[in-house]
């Protein structure tokens, strides 16, 4: 018996001792191999000297830090490659852009010295050129002049056939980049590209932060570059200075920021995936910040006042669900379903939506602390803050059905008509993510639209096939559903392809973006006209058209502007934040008490 | 013997080769990598086909797993989807910091159900039997989340409270120069499996011991006048101890899987997590690799508890 367990007991640990041996020393992330860089230009030849050393300035004895919880861990940092919000968040703080959105939502420059506009030249009048200047005496962390050789690369990068990018879009209609010195960036568009904005900058979906020339030049397939995963050298206000896989990240400052030392001496990013953890985390002070609780989560954190704070933004991304409005067939604009035949009348929409009580799901699921939009880009500078949104009002969603000859089954319930000829109950699926607050929400509408005599049929799919691609053959991108429901995206400029014609999902355009189905010529012209101008003022008026008419037509039912929810200890002083940038934007002014 | 495993390797490899198949298609059919980039606004179907073009998704599923077997069979695991890295680089990240928390517990386990299990069995019925009956039911009976929870609000949340010496959360767990830091990281999520696992494992030596107490050899061994302890560890145990090393031998290569829940409950960052967090996102290289790990070390274990028998029981003869 004795031999038996000491046998056993050996096996055991030298098992784990191999397997152990198998593993590095540490189980740290393997950083970007930095070529040496060569010294940087002295200050008599270029006029400028990086402000201090090359390395980052490492933490103090009794410096400021501030410890984050991430529930998620980033896996490129790099916005150019990842799609991954946590990822994003940081390459916020490490790789910059040309400019960037304030808490305002306001465009403001970054590395540029002014955001270009026609009035000061930087704007063609054709809008077919832009023109950038970086700020002088621009360098990266480890001393290196940043100029716009690093912008053209940039560019370069982008449109590279080898590099798997997260997105080309706007980078593929730039012809050519000049950069006459080392601070002037001129960008040639081949035809207009309003959404210019979004190029070289750092917002939500866009990141186009600058990339190091002197170290990735003549490389390709950059997205298995070791510094694609970690960036060595910054930036920004931070340098990523240790990363252990899983656990833990550390930022120190970086020397050579353009703004200078940064509020604090360090921010250690921890990864804590469960959000009870990362509650009890703040409790004990073992975190001071966790950027991204989710809104089911408030219904505790308030009480934890006043140890820890929690904020509220309401953010430019929203809830919605949308109607399935395809019509079968082959042809530009129709699909491989038909969508359901009485939402084709525009005043079944308008009943559905007024059958639902949005203020009152806002109320309870998300206590109060956000808002019900009436349209697209809510919280933003698109937002067309002269609608109202629907109330709810069940009596008028009745009498809208009726008119429509939908009357009520008194055997069922539910209403039943004749739509194109066909007799159609009021009965539909709704399709959604398995997320708890998605299924509490579907069990409160349903009860709401029963009392109209709709019935609505919740299915929920976990996210990665509900997402899932034409050839996946999810329901969504096939577009083999009635009605769905899911967050839509915030990209920092109207995005006009989810609705075109041209786009609409089928078999023929297996990438579309349409997964409304919609293809109604008006709809298309008034996009048309968003695009028509490079003027945002212009462009403003025409985007408040788009969304009068997709109200009027009641195209979709925005549910709740999504909500960023944050929690900091009492200690940590949280500057306000952009919505648009993400919850990291302004880590430069992050500071502790 | 020698036969006996070669043979019993050769069923491996098929078994294994079974294995991946399966995982494989599962995997498949489970999460859609693309899916992380639909609904996002700035790209295009042209990005979209990029990328998959990028991860071999454009090819037939068959040709997938071909060219994913071919590469592992030589050592290549692939490269994560996402973080791009190569998947044994991942595992080599995760799998010391695993083995440092499941090993620690394995042992505390065996240790713990050893001296629980005999105490009960040999005072069957006594106050103490029945108070290590009754916490062993409460253990067995209660879902990890709630151990894992109640004891982070006792001795992390509510120590810190009371301005006593409070232990960590989690994460910021492996800082090679404070050794220290690591262990004190460790006593939490230890305790939690622990506490799980010595609850039934406990219950099970008791029983097989009191099965064996019973029996005609130990009578006989008693009438002899061989001692109450000679008696228990040298003929009694020794028997009882079979089924329980079964069960150990059939746990080791699970260590290698971690713990899910408890990883996660305490950032603790190791493979149960590694494979969560990618398969949740349809990383298939991730989710294969560690798959193609806990099976063959599944595989492996078991023809070495094969082979411990004959160790245990010179009865048992191998052919």
């Amino acid at each position: 018996m004795k031999r038996s367990m000491f046998f056993l007991v050996s096996l055991i640990a030298l098992t784990s001792l191999l397997l152990a041996a198998c593993g590095p020393a540490a189980t740290t992330v393997a950083p970007a191999t930095v070529v040496p860089p060569p010294p940087p230009p002295t200050q008599a030849a270029t006029g400028c000297s990086p402000a201090v050393g090359t390395a980052a300035i490492p933490f103090p004895t009794g410096g400021k830090t501030v410890t984050v919880a991430f529930s998620q861990e980033p896996d490129l940092l790099s916005g150019l490659f990842s799609s991954m919000s946590f990822a994003q968040w940081i390459t916020q703080g490490i790789l910059v852009g040309l400019a960037t959105w304030d808490a305002n939502n306001n465009f403001i420059p970054e590395l540029a010295v002014e955001v270009p506009t026609a009035l000061n030249g930087g704007v063609s009048a054709d809008g077919l050129t832009i023109t950038w200047h970086l700020k002088p005496c621009l360098y990266w962390s480890d001393g290196q002049p940043l100029t716009s050789a690093d912008v053209k690369f940039t560019w370069q990068v982008e449109v590279d056939p080898g590099n798997a990018v997260y997105s080309r879009a706007g980078y593929d209609q730039i012809t050519s980049v000049d950069t006459p010195d080392d601070n002037t960036v001129v960008l040639h568009f081949k035809s207009l590209y309003p959404g210019w904005q979004t190029l070289f900058t750092s917002g939500p979906n866009n990141q186009g932060s600058i990339q190091p020339m002197h170290l990735l030049q003549g490389k390709t397939n950059l997205e298995k570059e070791p510094f694609t995963h970690w960036p060595t050298i910054s930036s920004g206000p931070f340098v990523i200075t240790d990363w252990i896989a899983g656990d833990h990240l550390v930022m120190l400052p970086n020397p050579n920021y353009w703004k200078g030392h940064p509020k604090l001496d360090q921010i250690l990013i921890k990864f804590v995936p469960d959000p009870e953890t990362a509650k009890a985390a703040l409790k004990t002070g073992d975190v001071d910040f966790v950027p991204d609780f989710a809104e089911s989560d408030l219904a505790d954190l308030p009480a934890l006042e006043p140890a820890i704070h929690t904020r509220v933004d309401a953010g430019p991304e929203f809830e919605h669900y949308l109607f399935n409005m395809g019509v079968k067939g082959t042809g530009v604009g129709q699909s491989d379903y038909e969508g359901f035949c009485p939402f084709k009348n525009v005043d079944v929409r308008k009943a559905i939506i007024l059958g639902i009580d949005r203020q009152t799901i806002v109320d309870t699921l998300l206590f109060g602390k956000t808002t019900v939009p009436a349209s697209l880009w809510p919280n933003s500078y698109w937002y067309n803050t002269s609608l109202t949104p629907y109330p709810y009002d069940p009596e008028q969603a009745k009498t809208l059905l009726e008119n429509a000859g939908y009357t009520v089954d008194t055997k069922t319930g539910y209403r039943h008509g004749m739509c194109n000829g066909v007799d159609t109950k009021l009965s539909f699926n709704f399709e959604t993510t398995t997320k708890q607050l998605r299924k509490d929400m579907a069990v409160a509408v349903q009860g709401m639209l029963a009392k109209i005599g709709v019935e609505f049929k919740p299915i929920h799919t976990p996210s990665g096939t509900f997402f899932g691609n034409y050839a996946s053959g999810a329901d969504m991108a096939t577009g083999n559903f009635d009605m769905a429901g899911y967050t839509t995206g915030f990209y920092p400029d109207p995005y006009t392809d989810g609705f075109l014609c041209s786009t609409v999902v089928s078999n023929q355009n297996q990438g579309g973006d349409n997964n409304y189905h919609i293809c109604d010529p008006a709809l298309d012209a008034l996009f048309a006209a968003v695009n028509a101008s490079a003027d945002p003022a212009t462009r403003k008026i025409a985007v408040d058209k788009v969304q009068q008419y997709m109200f009027d037509n009641a195209l979709v039912i925005p549910i709740y502007a999504r909500a960023n929810v944050m929690s900091y200890t009492d200690r940590m002083i949280l500057p306000p934040t952009s919505v648009i940038s993400g919850m990291m934007g302004d880590m430069f002014d992050w500071d502790v008490k | 013997m020698w036969t006996y495993i070669s043979r019993r390797l050769f069923q491996a490899l098929f078994i294994l080769l079974i294995i991946t198949g399966v995982c494989f298609l599962l995997t498949h059919y489970s999460a859609d990598p693309m899916s992380q980039y639909a609904n996002k606004q700035g790209m295009t179907a042209a990005d979209r086909a990029a990328i998959a073009h990028s991860l071999g998704l454009d090819q037939p599923l068959p040709v997938q797993y071909v060219k994913w077997l071919w590469f592992a069979l030589h050592g290549n695991l692939g490269d994560s989807f996402f973080s791009r890295q190569p998947v044994l680089t991942l595992i080599q990240q995760r799998l010391p910091l695993t083995l440092i928390l499941m090993v620690t517990s394995e042992i505390f386990i065996i240790i713990i159900s050893l001296i629980l299990g005999i105490v009960s069995a040999v005072k069957q019925y006594s106050a103490i039997d029945n108070i290590i009956t009754s916490f062993s039911f409460i253990g067995y009976s209660m879902p990890i989340f709630f151990i894992a929870f109640g004891l982070m609000q006792i001795f992390a949340v509510q120590f810190k409270a009371w301005h006593l010496p409070y232990l960590p959360t989690g994460a910021d767990i492996w800082n090679p120069k404070n050794i220290p830091a690591l262990a004190r990281h460790l006593v939490l999520p230890v305790s939690c499996l622990v506490i799980i696992q010595v609850a039934g494992y406990s219950r099970f030596l008791r029983s097989s011991i009191l099965e064996v107490l019973g029996l005609d050899y130990v009578r006989t061994a008693r009438a002899k006048g061989l001692s109450a302890r000679t008696m228990l560890y040298k003929h009694a145990l020794r028997n009882a101890a079979l089924p329980f090393i079964t069960i150990i031998g059939l746990d080791i290569p699970f260590l290698l899987g971690g713990a899910l829940v408890t990883e996660s409950i305490f950032a603790w960052p190791g493979m149960g997590r590694l494979f969560w967090e990618y398969a949740q996102r349809g990383d298939f290289p991730v989710v294969n690799g560690v798959l193609l790990l806990t099976g063959s070390a599944v595989v492996f274990f078991t023809i070495i508890v094969d082979v411990l028998y004959t160790f245990v029981d010179p009865r048992i003869r191998l052919s």
